[in-house]
Parts: C-alpha cells; structure tokens; sequence
C-alpha cells in the first residue's frame, strides 16, 4: 500500500487542494501582485518616458510603431515605450493594471470598457487638453465624439469609426433573384430573401443545405440594430435597459421562427461560429453573415470577389446602424506626463503623416480630412467598406449612442448564451428574454 | 604522563554517557539553519504566494470588488445571492456533480480493468503502461483540450468514424446534449494515473491468496470480488479521492472546449469556469472569491464524509493481523 501512495501521485492531492483555494486565490493574487507592475511610468535622465498600450495584429503593430517612431523624433527627450497584445488578454491585463493603481500613460480601449474605467477613475478627463487645443477635435463629427464621454465629460476619443453590415454572396442572391440590397431594404425584405435562397435546395460542401445567412439572435449588436430601426435603444443612458420584455420577445421569436424553417443557419452551426472561418458564410452553409466593416475584407480573402458588403435591413426605411467607435484612446488618471501623452494623443489622431501611416488599420479615421486622403488609396474590399460608410452616411443614421453601462459587458456575453436555450430548445423566446431581462437589470444594478 | 593518560580514557567514557543527548541536539540545532536557508524560497513563496493571498480572497469574499472601485464589505451578501439569485450558479453545479458522478466512476473502471490487463501480461507491461500513462500527462493542457475541440467539432474525426457506423451525432461540442460529454470522455481518456496506481496496488497482493482460493476452487470472478477487491480497497479509495477533488475543479478541457463561455446553452458551464466568467469577464471578483472559498468548503465536506464511510469498506490487511 505504501509503494504506490508514496509516488508521484500523492502530490497532487495537496497540490489539488491547494488548487482548489488556489482558483479563488488568484483573485487575491491579481490585486497584490499588479501593485508590483502598474505602468512603468517615470523621467529618465535623458527625459521622459511615456507608455503606450494597445491590441490588434501584426499589420497594426508595425503601423503604429512606425508612427510612434515619428513622434519620438518630433518630440526629442520624449520615449515611447509600447506594448502590444491580443485583444482577449489586453482587456484582462489593462483590468489588473487598473486595479492595481494605473493604467499606461495612453492606452487603446474598448467601447465597454469606457464607463467603468470613467465611473473608476482609472481614466483622466480630457476636457481640458480639448479647451486648450492640445488635442484636437475640429475635424472629427460631434455626434461621434460622444461615444467616448461618460456622464457628459470626455474621457476617450474614437480611433476608428465601424459599422455593421452583411457580407453576402452576391452570386447566390442573383441566382435565388434578389435584387441587389439597398439601405432601404427592410428586415421583412431580408426575411423573403433567406427564404428565398432556402428554397433554391442548395447543398454546400458538407452536403448540408445552404441557407440564407447566419441567425443573429445571439449577437447583442444585431439585436442593437433591429431595435434602433424601431426607434429605440439598447440602454435608456447608462444606466438602464431601453427595450421591454416584449421588445427582446419579438426579436427573438423572429429569428427563432426564421431558423425553425430552415431559412438562417442551424443551431450546432450558430453555436460553433467563432470566427470568419468557422461562420456560416465562411463554410458556404448561408449566402449571408452579419459583420463589422473590418474584417469584411478577411471574407472575400476566404471565399472570393462575389462577396460583398451589404446594407443592414431597415424598418420602413428607417436604418438601426451607426458608427461605432471600433476602440478609443484614453489617457490614464495617474499619468505623470498628462500634457505629452495629451499630445501623443492628438498626434495620432490628428498627424497627417501619422494618419498615412496607419492607414484603415483601425477602420476608418475618424478625422475627416485623413479619411478621406487615406480613402483616395484603397482598393477591393477595403475600398468598397469605405464607400459602404459613405453611403450610409448619405443615407442617415441616427446618432450613436454614449458608451454602454459598466454591466454591457456581463449584458453582452448573458445575450449569446441566454438565446442558445433558445436555439436549442431548452426555453422559449418569452422565457429567455425573461431570463435575460433580469439578469441584465442584476448587472446594472451591481 | 601515564596518570594523564590512565584517566583521559576514563573521563572521556564518562563523557560520552553523559553528553550525547545534549550534543546532538546543538548538533541538530546546528545542522537544521542550513535547513531553512534551503527552505526559505519555498516558505517565502508559500506565505507570499499562497497564505497571503488565500487571506485576501477571504476577505474579499465578503465585499463587492469589480477590480475598479475599492472593495466595499457586504457582508454575506455574495453568498446569499449565489444560493438565492443566480440560476446560472445551480445550474453550474448540476453540471459539475453529472461531470462527477459521471467521469469518475467510468475512469477508475477503466483504469481497474486496464491494470487487471496489464498484470498479468508477461512481456512489454512497462511498455503499455507507460503508453498509457502519457494521456495524463498531456491531457490537461490546452492543446490537447484544443485537439479534442477539433475531434469532436463538426467535420472532426469523432462524428466521421461515426458517421460510417450509421450513426449521426453532427458535432458534439455544438451540441448541448453532447458537449459535457466530450468532456468526460477526455477526462476519461486520461485514466492512466490511477491505472499506474492500481498496477502497483494489484501487484502488492500477496500471491498465496490467490493459490489458496484456486485450490478450493475458487473461478476467476470469485477472486477478483473475494480477494482482488477488498486487498485494493485502500487503492480505490485513494484514487476516488483523488479523482473527485480533481473533478470538481475541472476548468481548462471545458473552456477550450465550450470556447471560454461555457457553451452550448451552459452545457458544459462548470463550477470554475462559472467563476472565472464572474471574476474575470463580469469584473465581480468578490462574488468569484464567495464561489472558490464555498468550492473549497463543499470539497472539504466531501472528502471528509468519504474518509468517514471509508471505515466501512476500505480494508486494511495490516490491521486485520494486529
């Protein structure tokens, strides 16, 4: 008996119960150790050091080193140390830097991230660097800038302007002869079409039928823009829900009914979409995918130049999208250079030279006067998601809203997961927005 | 010069009754501060590592943190709302107890059945065990938990293999009814530990019972429920154990798996990946601390109520003899 227990495998008994603390522990851990690794912020001898963080791809990061390098050069005595990660990570990591007393100098955030590093006061208002001048704000739309205040002060401004649409198989659309969308199209129009490619009995490579696009119940944003296009919101300010039970109910049982007649996606498929290539568009089993403008050109990389960029449906011709900023950037509350990352700041917005630097890297500049000049040398996809903006523009929007409550992000996740019971059978549409209702009301309650 | 040297022996014998106690103990003294300099990472690590923050995480369950604010005490309000106001949280230990109470028992048998194979193999045992031992070793890093992702997906390997049998799953992990249990079978699939632990169990077994029993006749079912079984007991109940305080805290195969949110549906949402979600998605890491310290609770009852029923089944030979 004694033989085996002294082996390796007594270890893991301590070490499992160990663990078991251990998984709680590291909340604890997370709190006393980013003590340790807040923003290395601090002069040199030979000036200053600035921090700058911020998530994307390769392509993004050697464009913005290249115009980080440019400032330097602009700004002697000015160092810019960067750090770069991907975009699941980043949130995480930003979060414990936060918690643990401050955040780089200038950092990239996301959307969700703004009220609660606002209402925490890991961010610095930016209100007086704007009535100073020292970053710029004339070239960019009011109505965007709005995205980046909380309670009415700025605290971030846009990076980058998205918007959302779906990314179609034009082919397939001839072939089941639907018109080619415009902004007017509305949902119910959407609806014929799916059902109208369903009915063509296509097979796709797996020998599954093709249906007429992905089943968006799940995606918050989709819902976002079906609930504007009747005239309401996703949050009544920031703090409270604008839709009812009904509301949700009837988005739900409209996807739901579409999906039971085989006219969007399955289930299993839904569940599995992670990706551009694991979506029902990307694995030919829907002529259609809802998107941001962004990754848009990943699509016709993947399936080729039939594809292309949708408006979303209207209701009555009223359109639920708007720009959204695809990140913002933030000046962190404890920052011992608020005027030079100020200043970095506007650089980065507002540069020409920066601006030709970084190009779409970010969707499309919010400085008008960039975005344009920038435009005039894109091609293919990218080109067209830049037309795709204008002529929604053209079009009208309505105004985007403030930054979502601190609980949208806790809001966001309960969405997906509360509709795959209803993908799956296991609660009805009214059942589910039940459940989500209050679970949501619990979150931006907390 | 000679008195000198008749009474030098004689005072040294004496000396050597009356001192050794007293000697080796300053000797031990001496000898233990190296000791704990050796020891003093370790120790710095435990305290600074492991109590401190063990510390921290009990007293943050009992305030509401979201990483931001300041921790702000509630009380016992963490709890309350974890029996009382999250559906989400029952429904996570439903799903962690089927994982339970279905993998443990399946694993151990097959790691049982596997060790009675490999026993009485006469040639290569070293060999099979450890080819069977190597899952896990490996299966609890996500890249095995990403392979078995990509195994069960649609299209993967699973459903093929399936699929030419007639039968038609689709994908298990897109399933809700079938992505727990794609879980269990990688947590299955990594029996090998206590297989290896059984091995040496049923090999400790004194030969002589098994001769006796055969001579009155005894088959080979009679032996193993006479003889093999209770001469293991002691083994089974280690790995039971084991396995279950491992099980409950299963995490990375279902993250992986469930792509970090526990889906289909919550199917595969497990206790801790229900709490990592809290702590570290929704940023309520009070509520998450409340979680991991009633996990560590519920554990430690457990475990206690096996040791306590262990007196009744768990046979040691040792103490049948005194």
């Amino acid at each position: 008996m004694s033989e085996p227990l002294s082996g390796r495998r007594r270890l893991p008994r301590r070490r499992a119960v160990l663990a078991a603390a251990g998984v709680g522990l590291s909340t604890a851990l997370t709190a006393a150790l980013t003590a340790c690794s807040a923003a290395g912020v601090g002069t040199t001898s030979q000036g200053i050091t600035l921090t700058f963080s911020w998530w994307g791809n390769d392509d993004r990061a050697a464009r913005t080193e290249q115009a980080v390098q440019l400032f330097e050069k602009e700004h002697p005595g000015v160092t810019v140390r960067t750090s770069n990660a991907e975009f699941g990570s980043y949130l995480q990591k930003l979060a414990t830097q936060a918690a643990g007393g401050g955040i780089p100098d200038v950092a990239q955030l996301d959307y969700r991230q703004i009220s609660q590093y606002a209402a925490g006061g890991t961010l610095r208002p930016l209100g007086e660097d704007i009535g100073n001048n020292t970053i710029r704000t004339s070239e960019m739309d009011r109505p965007f800038l709005r995205t980046g205040t909380y309670k009415g002060e700025q605290y971030a401004l846009p990076m980058g302007r998205g918007i959302t649409g779906y990314a179609y198989d034009s082919a397939l659309y001839q072939k089941a002869g639907i018109p080619t969308p415009q902004p007017s199209w509305t949902w119910q129009d959407w609806a014929t079409a799916n059902r109208k490619i369903a009915a063509l009995g296509l097979k796709s490579p797996d020998g599954r039928p093709v249906t007429g696009a992905n089943d968006g119940g799940g995606n918050q944003d989709v819902f976002e823009t079906w609930l504007r296009s009747r005239g309401k919101q996703l949050y009544a300010g920031q703090s409270r829900l604008g839709f009812t039970e009904d509301d949700l109910t009837a988005f739900w049982t409209f996807c739901d009914t579409l999906r039971r007649e085989g006219a969007i996606a399955a289930a299993e498929d839904t569940a599995q979409a992670k990706s551009t290539e694991t979506s029902p568009l990307g694995r030919r089993l829907a002529a259609a995918d809802y998107t941001w403008d962004a990754p848009f050109p990943g699509y016709t990389a993947l399936l080729g130049d039939a594809v292309h960029f949708a408006p979303t449906p209207s209701t009555d011709g009223r359109q639920g999208s708007y720009f959204k900023p695809s990140m913002l950037l933030g000046i962190g509350a404890h920052s011992k250079h608020p005027k030079e990352a100020a200043e970095l700041v506007d650089f980065l917005l507002n540069d020409r030279r920066a601006g030709d630097i970084l190009g779409f890297t970010r969707s499309t500049p919010p400085n008008r006067v960039i975005a344009a000049r920038v435009a005039k040398t894109l091609k293919g996809p990218e080109r067209e998601i830049y037309q795709y903006a204008q002529t929604m523009e053209q079009y009208g929007l309505g105004a985007p809203p403030t930054a979502p409550p601190r609980g949208d992000v806790a809001i966001n996740r309960a969405f997906k997961r509360t509709y795959e019971r209803v993908l799956f059978g296991l609660a009805t549409p009214r059942q589910a927005a039940h459940e989500l209702i209050e679970e949501a009301r619990r979150e931006l309650r907390s | 010069m000679s008195a000198v040297s008749t009474r030098a022996p004689a005072r040294a014998d004496r000396t050597t009754d009356r001192r050794p106690a007293a000697e080796r103990g300053r000797r031990v003294r001496e000898r233990q501060w190296p000791a704990y300099v050796f020891l003093s990472p370790w120790m710095i690590g435990a305290v600074v590592l492991t109590l401190v923050p063990m510390a921290v995480s009990l007293y943050l369950s009992f305030t509401d943190y979201n990483m931001f604010d300041p921790p702000r005490w509630v009380g016992l309000r963490n709890y309350g709302d974890m029996l009382t106001q999250d559906p989400r949280y029952w429904r996570s230990v439903g799903t962690t107890l089927l994982y339970v109470v279905v993998a443990v028992p399946l694993k151990l048998a097959l790691a049982l059945g596997v060790a009675m194979l490999l026993k009485n193999l006469a040639r290569g045992r070293a060999f099979y065990r450890s080819a069977f031992y190597a899952p896990s070793l490996l299966g609890a890093s996500m890249s095995i938990a990403l392979v078995w992702r990509a195994l069960f997906n649609d299209g993967g390997s699973v459903s093929g293999v399936l699929d030419t049998f007639g039968i038609h799953t689709g994908s298990w992990v897109g399933n809700p009814h079938l992505a727990v249990y794609a879980v269990v079978l990688l947590s299955v699939w990594q029996f090998g530990a206590p297989m290896v632990i059984f091995l040496a169990g049923l090999q400790q077994v004194p030969p002589d019972l098994y001769e006796a029993a055969a001579l009155d006749g005894a088959g080979r079912w009679r032996q193993f429920v006479s003889i093999t079984v209770p001469m293991l007991s002691p083994v089974v109940f280690f790995n039971l154990v084991l396995e279950i305080i491992n099980s409950f805290q299963v995490f990375t195969p279902a993250f992986a798996i469930s792509g970090g949110d526990g889906g289909p549906a919550d199917s595969t949402l497990f206790y801790t990946l229900h709490l990592y979600e809290r702590g570290f998605t929704a940023s309520h890491m009070g509520y998450a601390a409340a979680m991991a310290w009633l996990l560590l609770i519920v554990i430690g009852v457990i475990t206690l109520i096996l040791f306590r029923t262990s007196r009744s089944w768990v046979f040691y030979a040792d103490e049948e003899t005194r």
